[in-house]
């Protein structure tokens, strides 16, 4: 719950968040001062999320992650040290984000976010309804409504499909030391996805297996950095959310929001 | 910009990346980069929006191929005499600083102008006040700062003088205030006798967010001059101080002289966060946005690195999604302008002047330096002599600095040819002589629009949108609207930069001087290609073409 009483911003922190005052207003900062935030997992993108919502100044960020720093993950995860292989993520990345913000009540939590019981979450604020995003995956592309939407649907959407549908039977994302073996098992999958869409495989041809593996830093940026501004207006409740996907293509540099779903 | 970092400095690299908040040295690292033939990725943000563009010579636009916006200036009497928007009583707070405290500038006057056309009956009137004001023994002869230290910087004394006398000397200039509400004088002791009745209630939350009230700025009027006197004397004979947004005695000169003025003209005084928005073109900024754009920049980078500048873009990134769905709006890059007066192949440009009125110096700094991005001019006339008529090299053509143009036989259809070595750049000006400029304004580039001011009214909203924190731009970043705010306000010395602003108003005339530290920054003005409607303008193969 964001918290009754209306927290002060005090002449340090004014300063301090001056610039972005000076954008979003004085009542929209006070709102984030008076946020606790979850945030579950901590890789390259969860990195980004951190430091955008630590730099904002929400009252507390709670960093929830399961897993040990890998070697791969230090490419993309800028917060965890060289030295932290090993560590549990959520641990190794603590230091440099509470130097980001001594302000800001940086915790770091090594559970499952599965393992957690139901009132874990109630110290959170809450952000904005969104529909499940199994709904959002359980569109019928065979109506004649959706076969015309077709044309600009970005293809990303059903690339995500793929990934969600590898990380389910798999247990994993793609990985780059298994890339022949991965890849053959992402075009299958390409290609029984698409069948059960009732769709062409030719819509998402074989090049798209090079997008699938690993982290890349800027693309972490990019979508840390709209996905960071969505939960800030979210906690700060100025302007309207994004409907209700956003899809980055880094090689074209494109950003489109689109929505699936429940009509 | 320092001659260590010449071309051959910048050749030894791949890639430049610019991260820059003002447009004197976006315009020198264009330069230098066109002289190395090395790529450069431009960017700038802004609040939420910011963009990315890529810059390689032969292939795209420089960054001056399309003309930008220059910074909002106002005329001298509409500062002096006729204030009608709180920016104006800011301008004129920051001049009086400089006057009182700074560098003493001829067209940073702050005294009432009595030369000004509105105040007279008839233009013969105009001209009889003119040379009267200039014939004039009394203290309007006596510098600003001279008679501010005949008095012992005392605050009483300057606040009569600049919010009484001063004030009084307007009123019986009536026709200026046939149509408009004459200013109120306020008088030291009479408000400092009502101080009494008035409750002293100290509200909770923040200092600066508060408007206080006339003697609130009265006091904070005399407490800054004290202490900026001070400091003054501290740093020992002729010292001059520079005004700092950050520096709080500074800060608050500004925010309490504007306010009196602002009083005066029956206009709402500001709180000191407003003030300082305005005075110091603070440009907000947020985390998330300049972490998109880092990514994007990162992005373009690689393509460059990886040998694939074709697929290079301009992209924009906007707070809301256009039309077309998107948030990010890549964009084909343009080819180079055929008449860009940076990187065209032999670049030339007109320049509308009066030959009888304008200085050497006047030419090096405001016209070379100011407009046309140099920093440090070697300029010759084509007079089948070579004459030299400034030299980079210091001391050489100091003696000529003073005198008109005219006295070098430069007259109408004479050319200059201009060469900056450091920036590797030569320019060819021809002199187009006239007798006929706007007032206040010393020279005009041909071929584009003048600067015009914009309504009052839009202004002073978007103004105080991006203070109070209300504005809710959707516009791609390329909106005028995201530009005005910042054209609207007089750059004295600038803060941060300033987004892509729309090429429509392309302002160059070359009107009263800023101070060389007034910056804007800004990124490219190049519209993207993919334009609201959503037609099929889009160059962009983005979209999945569906299935038959």
């Amino acid at each position: 719950m964001i918290e009754k009483e209306d927290p002060i911003i005090s002449e340090e922190e004014a300063a301090q968040y001056d610039r972005q005052i000076r954008l979003w207003g004085l009542d929209a900062q006070k709102r984030l001062r008076g946020s606790r935030v979850l945030l579950a997992g901590l890789g390259g993108l969860g990195a980004e999320v951190a430091k955008n919502l630590i730099l904002a100044g929400v009252k507390g960020l709670t960093l929830l992650d399961h897993e040990q720093v890998s070697e791969d993950s230090c490419r993309a995860q800028f917060l965890v040290p060289v030295s932290a292989q090993g560590q549990n993520r959520a641990r190794a990345s603590l230091e440099r984000a509470q130097n980001l913000n001594p302000m800001v009540e940086v915790h770091a939590d090594p559970d499952r976010v599965e393992d957690k019981p139901d009132d874990f979450f109630l110290q959170f604020d809450a952000t904005a309804r969104f529909c499940s995003l199994k709904e959002a995956l359980e569109v019928d592309w065979t109506s004649e409504k959706a076969k015309a939407a077709l044309k600009r649907t970005p293809l990303d959407y059903f690339l995500l499909h793929v990934l969600l549908k590898f990380r389910t039977d798999k247990g994993r994302d793609p990985d780059p030391k298994s890339f022949t073996e991965d890849g053959q098992l992402l075009r299958q999958i390409r290609d029984d996805v698409l069948e059960a869409l009732a769709l062409s495989s030719d819509l998402l041809n074989d090049d798209f297996i090079s997008y699938c593996f690993s982290e890349v830093s800027p693309v972490c940026a990019v979508v840390g950095g709209v996905l960071g501004q969505e939960v800030v207006k979210a906690l700060s409740q100025r302007d309207a959310p994004h409907r209700n996907f956003f899809f980055f293509n880094g090689r074209k540099g494109s950003g489109v929001v689109d929505y699936f779903g429940p009509n | 910009m320092n001659p260590d970092y010449n071309v051959e400095f910048f050749r030894k690299f791949m890639l430049v990346m610019n991260a820059l908040d003002n447009r004197a040295a976006r315009n020198h690292v264009n330069r230098m980069c066109l002289a190395a033939d090395i790529p450069l990725i431009e960017s700038g943000t802004a609040g939420y929006l910011g963009q990315v563009t890529v810059i390689k010579k032969g292939m795209t636009e420089c960054y001056e191929c399309q003309p930008k916006p220059t910074q909002k200036t106002f005329p001298g009497c509409t500062i002096r005499n006729t204030p009608s928007e709180p920016i104006h009583c800011i301008v004129w707070a920051k001049y009086l600083f400089n006057q009182l405290f700074g560098e003493e500038d001829a067209d940073q006057e702050v005294s009432p102008d009595t030369a000004d056309p509105e105040a007279a009956w008839n233009p013969e009137e105009t001209a009889a006040r003119a040379t009267a004001s200039e014939k004039d023994g009394d203290i309007k002869r006596v510098s600003t700062k001279e008679w501010a230290r005949s008095t012992g910087y005392d605050p009483v004394k300057l606040f009569n003088k600049l919010f009484k006398d001063d004030i009084m000397y307007l009123l019986t200039m009536d026709k200026l205030w046939k149509k408009r509400k004459a200013p109120a004088p306020l008088d030291w002791q009479q408000l400092e006798n009502s101080v009494c009745s008035q409750q002293e209630t100290p509200a909770a939350g923040l200092k600066d967010q508060k408007v206080l009230g006339v003697w609130g700025y009265c006091q904070m009027f005399q407490q800054s001059v004290e202490t900026l006197r001070s400091q003054l004397q501290e740093k020992g004979e002729g010292a001059e101080l520079v005004w700092d947004k950050d520096d709080p005695p500074a800060m608050d000169f500004v925010t309490a002289a504007a306010n009196l003025r602002m009083h005066i003209f029956s206009m709402n005084m500001k709180s000191r966060f407003d003030v300082k928005s305005m005075a110091g073109n603070i440009i907000p900024a947020i985390a998330t946005t300049n972490a998109v754009i880092a990514g994007l920049i990162v992005l373009e980078g690689l393509k460059i690195l990886s040998g694939e500048l074709e697929s290079c873009r301009t992209i924009f990134l906007n707070k809301c999604p256009n039309l077309r769905k998107k948030l990010l709006v890549p964009c084909v890059l343009d080819p180079p302008s055929s008449n860009c007066y940076v990187c065209a192949s032999k670049p030339e440009v007109t320049v509308k002047l009066n030959v009888h009125k304008t200085t050497v110096l006047c030419l090096q700094d405001r016209i070379l330096k100011e407009r046309f991005g140099m920093v440090a001019p070697d300029v010759q006339i084509e007079d089948g002599k070579g004459t030299i008529l400034i030299s980079s090299e210091e001391g050489e053509t100091e003696a000529n600095n003073s005198k008109f143009l005219s006295d070098f036989g430069i007259r109408n259809g004479s050319r200059l040819q201009s060469d900056d070595f450091l920036q590797d750049y030569t320019l060819l000006i021809n002199v187009l002589h006239t007798e006929e400029l706007e007032r206040d304004v010393e020279f005009e580039v041909v071929g584009e629009a003048p600067d015009k001011a914009p309504p009052p009214q839009s202004n002073q909203e978007e103004v105080n949108s991006i203070t109070n924190g209300n504005k809710d731009s959707a516009q791609p970043s390329t909106s005028s609207k995201a530009a005005a705010d910042d054209d609207d306000i007089m750059i004295v010395d600038s803060e941060e930069e300033e987004v892509a602003s729309s090429s429509s108003a392309a302002a160059t005339a070359g009107s009263k001087r800023k101070h060389p530290d007034s910056e804007t920054g800004e990124t490219s003005t190049k519209r993207p290609r993919t334009d609201q409607s959503g037609a099929a303008a889009d160059n962009d193969d983005d979209d999945i073409i569906a299935l038959d």
